[in-house]
């Protein structure tokens, strides 16, 4: 699908890649449906309570250093302003750095919500500008202002001539999308739009953008880029506007997590040419190796990629291979995002550990570029089937499986997720860094925090024996699908 | 004493609400009513003919130029016969969200301590067709009970009239609103009072009153005034009166029963043509 970048709306993952929200069934199933294109994603007629797109996007912004973001709406939407300001400076300090990012809300009211107040907001822009001389502004929208239709882009253009650095109009009413990473495709958007600018003549670089969360691997991974000649350009957690405008001039874009960089990706692969590394990712033995392939291939480095793996494997298979042994046979359960749902299935796989169900928060039929995502196709590939469901991060879908499926651990990238499961008894394993099952080494790490996890089950037991849950027995029994209103 | 009938006029935009609704309202004075208008549309001109003239303030422009704390005399005006005149107001056409202003105004009328036990009515003078949420806010928790729709035989007023019904279906299931009656508002189009009735009967309800065409309104209007203070003694005048007095005595209040398109197309076709042939006799 061509990427619009002339219009500050985009569509949510849902029109756009037709990404669903509520699904039961097998993983083989959910990909050929995915394929033939007769996927349809239910709804619920009870769901508790999920995560908001605005937030998502947001923060995705808000950690980009020395910008601004403007959050037009009534104070609550500005929430999210607190945890970005706290993890937009932990990141900066753990860095070492500094960032001096800040997140203002416009504390709409009531009279604002009839009269409308682009008056309000203009005076913001011009005084945040003035006061923080931040390097980007970004204006959101919040639910409010998107239904009374307060017309931020026009704004946002109008102040342009009084305001010399990059400003744009971000479209991010929570309400538009059930899929939060819908925010991720409106930062990447907004990203494209204003900050972006078109390779310099005659520069030649050695770079390769690499989306991701939180840069925790950060040195780890410019050392192993060394070795190929390459320098990663970690986006957007302190990234700099500087680095931003040039990240069109680089080699190939590249992410942690498909759900978060295939919008970027492709966007810069098809305004800039810049290749989008579309392997599965770099989770376990297979992802790792798959993923420098690509890498070597694309930017030519294929020989000194060869060289790499090989010296890393005699280091690490064999450790990985011993700690094996005692995985063989353990089952799992996994509740994360789509990307890591189906990457970390793999490497589950890959340890001899059975995934017995694997529930993801929601599901992309295909990615920007239309086809289905490579960590589903790989495991069809490999004609590994499980059961699955999309469940829009709805707790008592997962307990349900849990109670039902009883196995060896439930793993998940959510925080919170875990704690039922510790609580309901079940070891669980809380995938919470983006690089937790990076390359080699971390796949051998991963590995024995599994068999950590599962070694010891006092802790488990101990609290679940002392925690009373809120589910009753009967929903224990009913089919995790009994909440689903029939597809549409 | 009795509980204050409130009473919301919907219709399409440019029926006659707003001359309806004031002129029923100096029917009812009259007949020695104590009524009080609330005009809900953001051009602000429900009670024009009553106070003879713009002259009001309302009440969103009150709140946002002196904040919350408002007397009651600042936005209620006495008009014609000792009416109460109180316009909500709104935003400029194309920006914020006049349906929410409508919520707080009505929240702020109450507030305010604007129903009083003296009245006898309270007519809501609405905008247009039912565009969202806050255009029903006079429907909704229990503030109207009573809707007339004003409409014509002309069929874009016949098209709102049944959406306006669909929206008063909604809210009855909940509520208490029901529908009084549709009140004609003649634009002299063949055999209207048939199709009036026929229409009304479809809809569940009855044409409460048909309200014939005249000059004199038109006159009034330029001189800010209704037809009865204007013109007392004009048979419009009278028309005006006897729609005050079926308004008193009307006891049917039915929840609607919406049609189709195509239903009410069939309508249009059985009674909205005269004698088609004869045009074609040539």
């Amino acid at each position: 699908m061509a990427i619009n970048l002339s219009n500050s709306n985009i569509a949510t993952r849902e029109n756009r890649i037709g990404s669903i929200t509520g699904y039961v069934g097998t993983l083989k199933d959910l990909a050929t449906q995915s394929s033939c294109g007769t996927l349809k994603g239910c709804s619920r007629c009870f769901s508790q309570s999920s995560t908001c797109l605005s937030s998502c996007g947001l923060s995705q912004l808000a950690a980009i250093r020395d910008v601004a973001v403007i959050h037009h709406g009534p104070a609550g939407c500005s929430v999210t302003g607190a945890s970005a300001y706290y993890m937009s400076k932990v990141m900066a300090k753990k860095r070492g750095v500094t960032s001096d990012t800040v997140y203002i809300g416009t504390d709409m009211n009531e009279n604002d919500t009839i009269f409308g107040s682009t008056e309000t907001l203009r005076k913001v822009i011009l005084e945040v500008n003035k006061r923080y001389s931040p390097k980007a502004i970004f204006v959101s929208s919040s639910c409010a202002t998107g239904i009374i239709g307060e017309d931020i882009d026009s704004i946002v253009e109008d102040v342009k001539e009084e305001v010399s650095v990059p400003i744009v109009a971000v479209h991010c009413e929570g309400f538009k999308s059930r899929i939060w990473a819908t925010g991720f495709d409106i930062a990447d958007h907004a990203v494209m739009q204003e900050i972006v600018q078109p390779p310099r003549e005659g520069v030649v670089s050695n770079k390769i953008n690499f989306k991701n969360f939180f840069e925790s691997a950060r040195p780890e991974i410019i050392e192993i880029f060394k070795n190929f000649d390459l320098e990663p350009v970690f986006l957007y957690c302190n990234s700099t506007v500087e680095e931003l405008s040039h990240i069109s001039e680089s080699l190939a874009t590249t992410c942690i997590c498909g759900t978060l960089g295939n919008y970027l990706g492709n966007a810069l692969e098809e305004k800039y040419g810049v290749p989008y590394i579309r392997s599965i990712n770099q989770c376990g033995i297979k992802g790792f190796e798959t993923w420098l392939r690509e890498i070597g291939k694309v930017t030519g480095r294929s020989e000194k990629v060869e060289a790499y793996i090989a010296s890393e494997r005699e280091k690490y298979l064999p450790q990985i291979e011993e700690v094996k042994k005692e995985l063989k046979g353990l089952t799992a359960v996994l509740g994360m995002g789509p990307g890591y749902t189906f990457e970390v299935s793999r490497v589950l796989d890959e340890l001899g550990i059975k995934v017995v169900w694997a529930l993801a928060w929601h599901y992309d039929k295909k990615y920007e570029n239309g086809d289905v995502p490579p960590s589903m196709k790989y495991l069809l590939d490999n004609d590994i089937n499980f059961e699955t469901s999309v469940s829009d991060q709805q707790n008592y879908e997962v307990m349900n499986i849990l109670n039902k499926y009883k196995p060896d651990m439930y793993l998940s990238r959510h925080p919170g997720s875990t704690v039922w499961a510790i609580k309901n008894g079940t070891p669980a394993i809380y995938v919470a860094d983006e690089y937790m099952i990076f390359g080699y080494k971390h796949t051998l790490e991963f590995a024995k925090s599994i068999l950590d996890a599962v070694k010891n089950r006092s802790f488990e037991e101990n609290l679940a024996r002392r925690s009373k849950l809120p589910y009753t027995d009967w929903w224990y029994k009913q089919n995790v699908d009994t909440f689903f209103e029939e597809a549409k | 004493m009795s509980e204050i009938r409130q009473i919301a006029i919907y219709g399409k935009g440019g029926i006659g609400k707003s001359t309806t609704t004031q002129n029923l309202t100096a029917g009812l004075v009259e007949h020695g009513k104590k009524v009080m208008v609330v005009g809900c549309d953001p051009k602000a001109d429900s009670t024009r003919l009553l106070l003879g003239g713009l002259a009001q303030k309302t009440v969103l422009d009150t709140i946002r130029e002196e904040g919350e704390d408002v007397a009651l005399d600042r936005i209620l005006k006495e008009g014609f016969g000792g009416t109460r005149c109180v316009e909500s107001g709104g935003p400029e056409p194309g920006v914020g969200c006049a349906g929410r202003g409508i919520i707080t105004s009505i929240n702020m009328l109450e507030n305010l301590g604007a129903y009083t036990d003296d009245l006898d009515y309270v007519f809501y003078d609405v905008l247009g067709d039912v565009v969202c949420g806050g255009f029903a806010m006079p429907i909704r928790e229990g503030k109207a009970k009573e809707i007339y729709i004003v409409a014509s035989g002309e069929m874009m007023a016949l098209y709102a009239a049944n959406n306006i019904s669909k929206g008063i279906q909604r809210y009855a299931r909940s509520g208490g609103v029901r529908l009084g009656g549709i009140i004609c508002n003649s634009r002299n189009v063949d055999r209207e009072l048939d199709l009036l009735r026929a229409f009304s009967k479809e809809l569940g309800t009855k044409l409460l009153y048909f309200v014939p065409r005249d000059n004199v309104v038109q006159h009034a209007e330029i001189n800010k005034k209704t037809v009865i203070e204007y013109s007392p003694n004009s048979n419009q005048a009278q028309e005006y009166r006897n729609l005050a007095q079926a308004v008193i005595e009307n006891t049917d209040f039915v929840i609607p029963t919406p049609m189709t398109q195509e239903r009410l197309e069939e309508i249009l076709m059985e009674y909205g043509m005269m004698e088609l042939a004869d045009d074609y006799k040539i």
